[in-house]
């Protein structure tokens, strides 16, 4: 009995090994069509343009839709897209657009002025999503269509960085978003999976948490310049970056994002694999409570600002990454250098002296989201640097609400909050803003920074239309927001995503989140 | 019968209602402000206001609770703030995943357990028994997060032989849909490929899923075993001349099976509580996934839907396994 | 046992005497404990246990003093030496910060001791109470009591854990609050149930009918004779609760870094697999080996202590 158990057991132990020892999978080429497989970490559960974005859910609205302009490049410029021309009047206030008259929705319905003013309506009114963009400044009954491909914006005031909002207000087929309206949600419920779009590609399959299909639409009315476009993208969902790498490495996936930064530099080292390495605008800062505690004294401030070792958050990118030198990003329209703080613990203990604390004694708060590895790196930096002035850190990890929560009142806001801001469009309003009073309450308004100069050129810079004239406005505030230290003034990382090597076209471009790649010009060559 | 079944059915549902009601007394207890987090970093407070609206967020507490029930008897399980799925439907898709899993496992476990048991017992104080000891004692101790990322870094990592993560392969196309267990779906359509794909990729999570069940199935059949075997009527039997492994295989291991019988639907409802940190290192798309994170974004109403699936079917799984019982015991009746 | 007592105080006796006297009144209570070493050094699993157990609780208490590195553990950087291989300088190597990952497993002894503490302490508090009432009262009150605890129980402790936590947040406290809300209904069930067969018992009768008060009765007769499977029940319970406050911390609701707990150590380190894979096996052995301990200890334990439940293992 004992060896007919044996051997049995023998043959199902090799029975399981020949079924498991499988091949590996032949990709790319389904059907005669070329795929391209996009692993990522992020799921895109409503892909709405007027109820949500994230990155990877802007990914698929880039493709899915088309806007009225489009950016691309680095550094970022605006190229006309729905739009081929437009006018603006010399107050900012009346900005008029003329449409190409090619384009059409998925379904064949060309894209007219009335569906570009239902569609700025219909984000308007939902208050979703890209909503808070225009709100302040557009009105549903300043949008005027003047003919088929015609239409007119009449700003409530005057708004020069309007152009730059409206790559991200995606034009939507309102006939295909009425017939799927269920009372009167505006057809909120469909379209979080619907698509509605006139965009390079369509959708396919969507399967929820495992993976999102789209099919190149073969007579795209702009056309694809070069004739080797993938016919269809997968983003597929791997959340996990091991198995990111590993698909990369197996040629399972074209292209991964969000690998640590000692993982793309192992994988660059894997022949067919090439990693991309540009500068984002996306800045990192610690953002310092200017109306309490220690840290409402602008000694102590710059008393951190000198203490902080900066270098230490270029090798926690391993290098990858460009130190902030003004409080607006490099790249960024208008961003002009300045004297930036750098480590010089001598000026530091002279600040601490200046605000009599000269051997520091206190603990301060470095708030953070839970989870973000980066940012519980460079606390640990600060927990060491800050030791050097005999200041105290305390890490705290909150989840993103309940870091907003705090950071929205003066009086709760903690001593140190960690802010990763990325500007939404390239202009230097969007960074300027962030200092302005009608930022405080939200999450990069956290500093409560209080200077009321700063304020006035900021809503006087708004108001011109030349831009000579405006540049020179925010190379002031630049220079007075560094002085004041609202926050220790930190890095820009660069973006990094590693390609096959037969995926080709990538362009790059900052004005896109960390992660998210414009799929259009991609190609496949062999 | 029929009024136990009856009378079970009902705790069940008084005891879901009950549960309902502790979590939502928690919840809600606790401060922060998830609207925020749904509307988008850039929201203004206008657009939060919105969603609270929509939300019903901005109700008085027992109203929200009223309505959440009252949502439960139409089977409306509330709608997740994050991604304003509804969670019925997300559960639908999403269980399916978790449910292969599970049943998987414990199958696992059943057909690897009563088998190792009956050898242990057999063979006792042997080699394979103390083997089988030892992996019984550390199988409870072994963190299953742990033991999953150790599998993944030498079956998939360093050597290439079982899949990483997720439900199927890259370019796998899913089978048609029946029972949405990719399993069984790709028998019915006669799809191999796909079938031997979708057990490729069950087989890691399946078995680190499967590893507590299976030391404590070992024990408890090995000491059952023991017991039944020493048993009178079996040293009777032995001394007819009737041959070990059919006294083995019949006389002893058919009442040994109704103490496993039992620890089944105890397994299946912690294998459902396992499933949240398996699918986690698995990448593997169920409602375990789902409710960790919904955790992280406190994102209530999917915690709260994945909890009510799990009570329900954890009771579900316990009700059958007692009936099961009086079948193979007669002694057991049903009051 | 009383008279006996007042009788030998009544005799003038030495110090000595007196020692005498006791040892031999409480001879059975000796012959008990030697036959339970004896019980204990025959099972070698347990002694395994025992000394693991051993060695965690010196680790706890020396640990500062052992480790190479203690302000790795609080939050020092050095970024020049980040996942060094394991060696001689580093003996489980370092994490992606330049840390020393022995220090920061050895350290992490404590906060799993504390963890462990806390959870199986609270639930005790909140379970042993509510189920002696529900077991010595009875009536509608142990309804209540009971119907309370299997909606507790009618689902894994792991999810109720994760909605709690989703509830009130990420974190070691919130953590430590949620898996002790999930822990207790086990206490309950544990001590009604011997209180009900005690209250049977024919000594409680007679305790009864001697007219002591019910406090009494539940101090001095059910609660020291149901001390032995609580014992054992908790110190299975310490390694469960570590087990499980560190799958929390994996998931990245549990305990927050820089704090070296070993779960929270590993969800980092899985980021780091394959190349790097000392980051996540030293903390995930770490685990291995306490739960291990606290498991094996209780598993003799209740050899001796609680001989009934003998054969089944933590079912």
């Amino acid at each position: 009995m004992k060896s007919r158990l044996w051997k049995l057991m023998l043959v199902a132990l090799i029975g399981g090994i020949l079924i498991f020892s499988g091949t590996a999978q032949a990709l790319e080429v389904r059907d005669g069509k070329k795929i391209l497989v996009f692993g990522g970490r992020q799921p895109a559960p409503n892909i709405d343009p007027s109820q949500y974005y994230d990155w990877s859910t802007r990914m698929l609205q880039q493709s899915l839709y088309d806007a009225l302009l489009k950016y691309v490049e680095s550094p970022p410029k605006i190229v006309p897209w729905l739009a081929e021309k437009w006018e603006v009047s010399p107050d900012a206030k009346v900005w008029t657009f003329h449409l190409v008259k090619n384009a059409k929705f998925h379904n064949g319905d060309p894209v007219t002025a009335e569906a570009v003013k239902f569609s700025f309506d219909r984000t308007l009114s939902i208050k979703k999503g890209p909503a808070w963009m225009l709100l302040d400044v557009l009105d549903p009954s300043g949008i005027k269509v003047i003919d088929d491909y015609t239409i007119q914006f009449t700003l409530s005031k005057p708004y020069a960085p309007f152009v730059a909002v409206l790559p991200w207000w995606y034009i939507m087929n309102p006939k295909v978003v009425k017939a799927h309206e269920k009372g009167n949600d505006q057809g909120q419920e469909w379209m979080k999976d619907g698509d509605a779009g006139s965009g390079p590609f369509k959708k396919k399959r969507w399967e929820h948490g495992v993976l999102y299909e789209m099919e190149a639409v073969a007579d795209y009315w702009r056309g694809w310049e070069n004739p080797n476009h993938p016919d269809g993208i997968i983003y597929r969902l791997i959340r996990e970056s091991s198995s990111q790498r590993i698909a990369i490495q197996k040629g399972q996936c074209d292209i991964v994002e969000g690998l640590s930064p000692e993982d793309y530099d192992v994988v660059a080292k894997y022949p067919g694999i090439y990693v991309t390495n540009d500068p984002g605008l996306t800045t990192f800062g610690v953002k310092m409570s200017n109306q309490k505690g220690y840290t409402k004294d602008v000694n102590i401030r710059k008393a951190i600002s000198y203490a902080f070792d900066y270098d230490s958050l270029i090798k926690i990118y391993n290098g990858n990454a460009i130190l902030e030198d003004s409080p607006f990003p490099i790249g960024l329209k208008g961003h002009v250098p300045t004297d930036i703080y750098r480590q010089d613990l001598k000026k530091a203990k002279e600040y601490m002296e200046k605000a009599g604390h000269p051997d520091g004694g206190f603990e301060l708060e470095y708030v953070y989201v839970q989870g973000l590895e980066e940012e519980r790196k460079i606390g640990l930096v600060l927990i060491d640097n800050l030791s050097k002035l005999g200041i105290k850190v305390k890490m705290v990890p909150l989840t993103w609400p309940n870091m907003v929560a705090r950071g929205s009142k003066a009086e709760t806001s903690p001593d140190m909050m960690a802010v990763f801001v990325t500007p939404i469009f390239n202009d230097p309003d969007v960074v300027a803003y962030q200092y302005h009073k009608g930022s405080w309450g939200k999450y990069y308004g956290s500093a409560h920074y209080n200077n009321a100069d700063v304020w006035e050129l900021t809503d006087k810079a708004r108001t011109i239309s030349n831009w000579e004239e405006r540049a020179k406005i925010y190379e002031k505030i630049q220079q007075v927001i560094k002085d004041d230290a609202p926050e220790i003034f930190g890095m820009q990382y660069n973006r990094r995503w590693a390609f096959r090597d037969h995926v080709k076209g990538f362009v790059f471009c900052p004005m896109r989140f960390t992660g998210e790649v414009d799929l259009y010009p991609l190609y496949i060559e062999k | 019968m029929k009024q136990y079944i009856l009378k079970r059915l009902l705790l069940i549902v008084l005891t879901l209602f009950g549960l309902i009601t502790i979590i939502f007394v928690i919840s809600r207890v606790a401060p922060g402000d998830p609207a925020r987090l749904a509307a988008g970093p850039d929201a203004t407070e206008e657009m939060v206001e919105v969603l609270r609206k929509e939300f019903g967020l901005d109700k008085p507490l027992i109203v929200q609770y009223i309505d959440y029930i009252r949502g439960l008897v139409t089977g409306n399980l509330g709608r997740s703030l994050r991604t304003r799925h509804l969670v019925l439907d997300d559960l639908i898709q999403f269980f399916p995943a978790t449910f292969e899993l599970t049943v998987f496992s414990l199958l696992l476990a059943v057909a690897l357990g009563i088998p190792l048991g009956v050898l242990c017992a057999v063979y006792r104080d042997r080699f394979l028994d103390h083997s089988a000891r030892v992996f019984s004692v550390s199988g409870v101790a072994l963190p299953m997060f742990w033991l999953a990322l150790m599998l993944q870094l030498f079956l998939a990592l360093k050597f290439d032989f079982l899949p990483v993560g997720g439900r199927l392969g890259m370019l796998t196309e899913a089978p048609r849909s029946i029972t949405h267990l990719y399993l069984i779906d790709s028998v019915v359509t006669g799809n191999w490929s796909v079938f031997k794909d979708a057990l490729r990729h069950i087989m890691l999570p399946a078995f680190v899923l499967s590893f507590p069940a299976l030391a404590s199935i070992i024990r408890v059949n090995r000491a059952e075993m023991l017991e039944v075997l020493n048993k009178d009527y079996i040293v009777n039997a032995r001394a007819h001349g009737i041959s070990k492994v059919r006294i083995t295989g019949h006389y002893a291991l058919k009442n040994a099976l109704i103490p496993t019988t039992t620890m089944i639907g105890l397994r299946y409802g912690w294998m459902l509580g396992g499933t949240i940190l398996v699918e986690t290192v698995f990448d593997w798309p169920g409602t375990g996934l789902y409710a960790v994170q919904g955790a992280v974004f406190s994102d209530f109403q999917p915690i709260m839907g994945v909890a009510l699936l799990v009570g329900l079917n954890f009771m579900l799984a316990n009700l059958i396994i007692d009936l099961i019982y009086g079948v193979l015991d007669p002694r057991v009746r049903y009051e | 046992m009383g008279e006996r007592n007042a009788t030998t105080e009544a005799q003038p006796v030495g110090a000595l005497g007196a020692w005498a006297q006791w040892k031999e009144e409480h001879e059975s209570l000796f012959r008990d404990i030697r036959l339970s070493f004896y019980l204990f050094s025959k099972s070698p699993l347990s002694v395994i246990g025992m000394v693991i157990v051993g060695i965690f609780f010196l680790i706890t208490l020396a640990g500062p003093l052992i480790v190479p590195f203690p302000e790795d553990a609080t939050g020092a950087v050095h970024m020049a030496q980040k996942l060094r291989y394991p060696g001689s300088g580093f003996w489980f190597g370092t994490d992606e910060m330049g840390r020393d990952i022995f220090t920061r497993v050895i350290l992490g002894t404590r906060i799993s001791l504390r963890i462990g503490l806390i959870i199986v302490g609270v639930a005790m508090g909140i379970g042993v109470p509510l189920g002696i009432t529900a077991g010595f009262v009875g009536g509608w009150l142990n309804e209540v009591i009971m119907r309370i605890t299997d909606i507790f129980l009618s689902i894994p402790g792991l999810v109720l854990a994760l909605a709690i936590i989703g509830a009130l947040g990420p974190g070691i406290t919130n953590s430590m609050i949620a898996l002790s809300l999930v822990w207790w209904p086990g206490y309950v069930r544990l001590v009604q149930g011997k209180t009900l067969s005690l209250k049977e018992e024919s000594f409680i009768e007679a305790a009864r009918s001697v007219g002591a008060s019910k406090a009494r009765i539940i101090f001095f007769h059910i609660l020291p004779n149901c001390t032995s499977p609580i014992i054992v029940k908790a110190s299975m319970d310490m390694g469960m609760a570590i087990l499980a406050a560190a799958g929390l911390g994996f998931i990245g609701v549990g305990a927050q870094p820089p704090s070296p707990e070993w779960g929270a150590m590993i969800s980092i380190a899985r980021n780091y697999l394959p190349n790097w894979w000392w980051y996540a096996m030293f903390p995930g052995l770490a685990i291995f080996i306490t739960v291990l301990g606290f498991n094996l200890l209780g598993d003799g334990l209740r050899d001796i202590l609680d001989p009934q439940s003998r054969g089944y293992y933590r079912e």
